[in-house]
């Protein structure tokens, strides 16, 4: 089985030949200059517009409605930082802006298309400005990267955890023997309880498609992701090449994994890490392999799941990475299912509000971002559940509807093909 | 963190009682003084001075404070204690053109983000009536959904609010048809400077409908209506919708949607046009055949929008700036063109007719339809427009570097060709920024036909490096000179942007004549205090003689420049 699609990391747009985690704010000093106020940072690509509900795009303003909280607003602050107009003790407030961000990339996405702009890696570069001068990350994060630091995971659990959702199945220990296919579970799907399903039923699905899997078991660190996206370089750089290198010893020729968050950081951050060494392998995220491995006839889905679902595009999936067809063809394939799209899809989708540490950082705010998908769920579709992949959005939006007793229902992807193929977790 | 030998901007903030009174018309949660926040709303958009003076470090450019009201009456209410206290406000939106710019007093903005409903659309007598921060975008999205539309967006693209846009002109794609934003407004609600509220049209009457611009009177729309937003804030605005039969929503681009990963591919950018709709380009060999073909396809009442695209199509139909420069550079699309809009809207026989009259018309002047036979590639880049040309949405790219000064003289088809002697005239005697202000001397000007080809629109920018205040400085200069050689040369620039703000409405009173005495007096009657958007429109005597002598140096160079005598 050949990939045939091309990857082209959104990075290497850049015509600069600083990598993104050397770059600073500085460096951005004529975009942010640039910026001209266009405010589609804020709102839906304007031919994608179907409602005026759904028009906005941007979580932060969306909910706050002062432009601080807007792409076009991190430019501003980041051009008045660079000229020195204002100090740190001048605006205490600083870091709450800088931070009340998921980097869904949305503003990214838009001013990308329109002006060439990056305001999400000028706000990531904002962040590493305050982290390197003691301003951030916000202290709820503190916990975060402390965890890092001592248990190579992000949730405070011991090592001797990390590969304790494998119990009941036989993998392959990549340090012990080579497997073909390394799957890189990442710290959420291993060590949340709530989660640990999706690891096994990944495994048991590519198992059974005949996939030579194995795993890094308890030697699998965190890819970093949380880490950068709060703006700890230090940490981040550290972890990538670390990673990289244990990556690379197993000599597995695919990875794969779970989470959108380890995808994104494998795939597009390290290639910006001054120094680390490239992955050698291909790094696929889970759907991207099934739908494969179901269009290949390697995983027969047989068993009907009757029921109307939309697709929740987790951020760092989609728009960051361009998975969007993957999940809808899996979604499509899977007896009984009927699919209906959300109306903000695909590169316009609505963000769950649960990354780029706004969820540690500002619960509420998380939590009616999630609110505000789920309403959009049920009005423009009618769907019994919405479906996604990312152990972020289903812990952010999974929360709100247990909190409210929603009856709309949440799945993994992986869950769903593991019951049409048979191979779940009974 | 700041560089040691850079001052910080200091910023003036509103004595606690005013801010406290502020503080209780919207709720604690809607006002901010916070100094990283109202730094987001002083540096604007299309308004090269604003960028200058960042560069000078004006701590002028800062507003007090930003309030967020949620209704007309609590505008009023914020209006009433800027009038008590005497403190200037400035009504705000995207901040993208003339939002007005803060003066020497701490300043308070009022950003009407939260007033974004439609409050209703009305399938009978065709009308829609909007809050504030309603866009384009948002008004089609749901006039679509009823077989109604507004009737075009402008190239500033879709996310303007109509309400900004009632302050000057509104200028769509889609003028042929259906004219500017101001044949088609119905009425508006407005907070006026001293906090009155005024309603105007059949809706004046409370419960008598919503339907007819005249209510009875003066007409007081036509008062406010392109006066720079001098004279009140709209909180809601009534507008005139149209048959639609291009579907219920925008068709989807066939290549899918982008990633960040390849963000930049054409594919992605090539839309089909909305059902019942084509769109064709037509190349001519020189300015007057365009012109004079331009004047034709008006004249027979055919099309719904018919504009000559220039330099613009480099910009909106290129996917990087590097494309764009490669693009002006090579010449990649024609030097003369337009584009027509044909909408089937009683049938599709409709556009079968209007497709033959625009066939003959083209032949008989020579001009040359672009097809799958002749410059397909060209036809193919070109494909941005069959969406934008009902939404626009690609607009922003001709800001990559900074748009800094526009002209927009208006005035029968002819002006494309004044305006392109003066463009001219002008890169001669200043330099140009950027390559890309070059289009509109050796190519056609932005020309919209309006209002069946009675008269048009020519537009010419340019595009200044925004981190080189000097260059900025001389963009400016090109509005400025723009502005005396259309005086000098009796080419009516009035309608948009640059004769409504000072110090140009002061300093051309060769314009009314002395139209700014009588702006004057009108602006005693409405703002007594002198609070509502201090430099728009026209200055108080008091202000006027505040004013740097800098600036009116400046223009009065240019006056001399062109022959116009100095103004005292």
């Amino acid at each position: 089985m050949v990939l045939i699609r091309t990857k082209v990391s959104p990075m290497t747009i850049k015509k600069d030949d600083k990598k993104v985690f050397e770059r600073e704010l500085e460096d951005y000093r004529d975009q942010v200059w640039g910026c001209a106020r266009c405010n589609w940072c804020q709102n839906q690509w304007g031919w994608s517009v179907k409602s005026a509900e759904f028009s906005e795009i941007c979580p932060a303003f969306h909910e706050y409605r002062f432009f601080p909280y807007s792409g076009m607003g991190k430019m501003h602050i980041a051009r008045a930082i660079l000229e020195g107009d204002f100090d740190y003790e001048d605006a205490p407030e600083l870091a709450e802006f800088i931070y009340t961000c998921t980097t869904c990339g949305a503003c990214e996405m838009n001013c990308q298309r329109l002006q060439d702009k990056e305001p999400l890696k000028v706000n990531e570069a904002l962040r590493a400005r305050l982290v390197r001068d003691g301003i951030g990350p916000m202290p709820a994060h503190q916990t975060l990267i402390k965890s890092v630091k001592h248990y190579d995971n992000p949730w405070m659990q011991p090592r001797s955890q990390r590969d304790k959702w494998a119990k009941k199945i036989i993998l392959k220990d990549v340090s012990k023997e080579k497997a073909e296919t390394l799957f890189f579970v990442g710290c959420t799907t291993a060590l949340d309880s709530t989660m640990t399903g999706v690891a096994r039923n990944t495994a048991r699905l590519l198992l059974a498609a005949g996939v030579d899997l194995g795993t890094l078991g308890k030697d699998e660190i965190c890819c970093g992701s949380p880490i950068a996206r709060v703006g700890d370089r230090e940490t981040f750089i550290a972890l990538a090449k670390r990673n990289a290198d244990i990556l690379n010893k197993t000599g597995a020729r695919k990875i794969v994994t779970s989470c959108p968050g380890c995808y994104r950081a494998l795939l597009h951050d390290y290639p910006e890490v001054p120094g680390a060494a490239p992955i050698e392998a291909d790094i696929l995220h889970t759907v991207e392999y099934l739908d494969l491995l179901i269009s290949h006839g390697r995983l027969i889905l047989a068993n009907e799941i009757p029921m109307r679902v939309t697709w929740h595009d987790p951020c760092h999936l989609g728009r960051h990475c361009g998975i969007y067809d993957a999940p809808r063809n899996i979604l499509k394939a899977i007896p009984g299912i009927e699919f209906i799209e959300k109306e903000r899809n695909r590169d316009q989708s609505w963000c769950c509000g649960g990354g780029g540490g706004a969820r540690t950082a500002f619960p509420e705010f998380a939590a009616k971002t999630a609110e505000k998908l789920i309403h959009e769920a049920k009005t423009t579709t009618g769907a019994d559940a919405i479906v996604t992949c990312c152990p972020f959005c289903e812990i952010n939006i999974g929360d709100i509807l247990r909190r409210s007793g929603d009856s709309m229902k949440l799945f993994n992807l992986v869950d769903l093909v593991a019951q049409a193929a048979g191979v779940n977790e009974k | 963190m700041a560089d040691e030998a850079k001052k910080k901007v200091p910023h003036k903030k509103l004595p606690k009682q005013i801010y406290q009174a502020l503080e209780y018309v919207v709720g604690k949660r809607w006002i901010s003084e916070k100094r990283s926040l109202v730094e987001t709303y002083s540096k604007l958009s299309i308004e090269g001075m604003t960028y200058v003076r960042k560069h000078m470090r004006d701590a002028a450019a800062l507003p007090a404070c930003v309030v967020l009201p949620n209704s007309t009456e609590e505008v009023q209410g914020v209006v009433r204690v800027c009038n008590r206290f005497g403190v200037p406000f400035i009504p705000f939106t995207n901040g993208q053109v003339f939002c007005g710019t803060t003066n020497a007093e701490p300043t308070v903005i009022i950003h009407m983000s939260r007033m974004n409903r439609i409050i209703n659309i009305d399938a009978d007598t065709m009308v829609a009536t909007l809050e504030s921060y309603v866009d384009y975008a948002q008004l089609q999205a749901e006039a679509m959904k009823l077989g109604l539309w507004n009737g075009g967006t402008p190239l500033a693209t879709s996310l303007c609010k109509l309400s900004s846009q009632f302050a000057f002109a509104g200028l769509w794609q889609t003028d042929l048809k259906y004219g500017l934003l101001n044949r088609n407004i119905i009425s508006v609600k407005m907070v006026l400077p001293d906090g009155e509220i005024l309603e105007t049209g059949t809706r004046c009457l409370p419960g008598a409908g919503d339907f007819w611009e005249y209510g009875p009177g003066p007409d007081l729309m036509g008062l406010q209506r392109g006066g720079a937003g001098s004279n009140g804030i709209v909180t809601e605005i009534s507008v005139k919708l149209h048959p639609w039969v291009g579907g219920t929503e925008l068709p989807e681009v066939p290549a899918g949607r982008p990633s960040l990963a390849d963000v930049h591919d054409p594919a992605y950018d090539s839309p089909l046009p909305p059902d019942n709709h084509r769109l064709y380009w037509i190349e001519f060999k020189d300015l007057e055949t365009e012109i004079k073909t331009m004047r034709e396809i008006s004249h027979s009442g055919i099309a719904i929008g018919l504009n000559a695209t220039g330099v613009y199509s480099a910009y909106y139909c290129s996917q990087t700036q590097e494309m764009t420069w490669e693009r002006c550079k090579n010449k990649f699309f024609p030097d003369y063109n337009c584009y027509v809009i044909i909408a089937g809207i009683t049938s599709a026989r409709q556009i079968e007719y209007e497709e033959k009259v625009l066939k003959i018309i083209v032949e008989r002047n020579g001009g040359t339809f672009l097809s799958e036979e002749y410059k397909p590639e060209v036809l193919e880049a070109l494909k941005p427009w069959n969406l934008d040309c009902i939404r626009h949405t690609s607009g922003f790219r001709m800001n990559r570097k900074m748009y800094a000064s526009a002209w927009l003289p208006v005035g029968p088809f002819e002006v494309g060709k004044k305006t392109q002697q003066f463009w001219n005239d002008a890169l001669n005697a200043f330099g140009q920024c950027d390559i890309t202000d070059r289009g509109g001397a050796d190519d056609t000007p932005f020309i919209y036909a309006l209002q069946r080809g009675r008269f048009s629109f020519a537009e010419t920018d340019n595009y200044p490096d925004p981190t080189n205040p000097q260059e900025i400085t001389k963009a400016a200069g090109f509005g400025i000179y723009g502005m005396a050689r259309l005086v000098k040369e009796k080419v009516c620039p009035c309608l948009m942007a640059f004769l409504n703000v000072e110090p140009l409405v002061t300093m051309f009173p060769e314009v009314g004549p002395n139209q700014h005495l009588l702006f004057q007096k009108i602006r005693k009657v409405f703002d007594p205090k002198s609070v509502n958007a201090p430099g728009r429109q026209v200055w108080t005597e008091e202000e006027w003689k505040n004013t740097p002598p800098q600036l009116k140096g400046m223009v009065n160079a240019m006056r001399q420049m062109v022959g116009l005598d100095k103004v005292e």
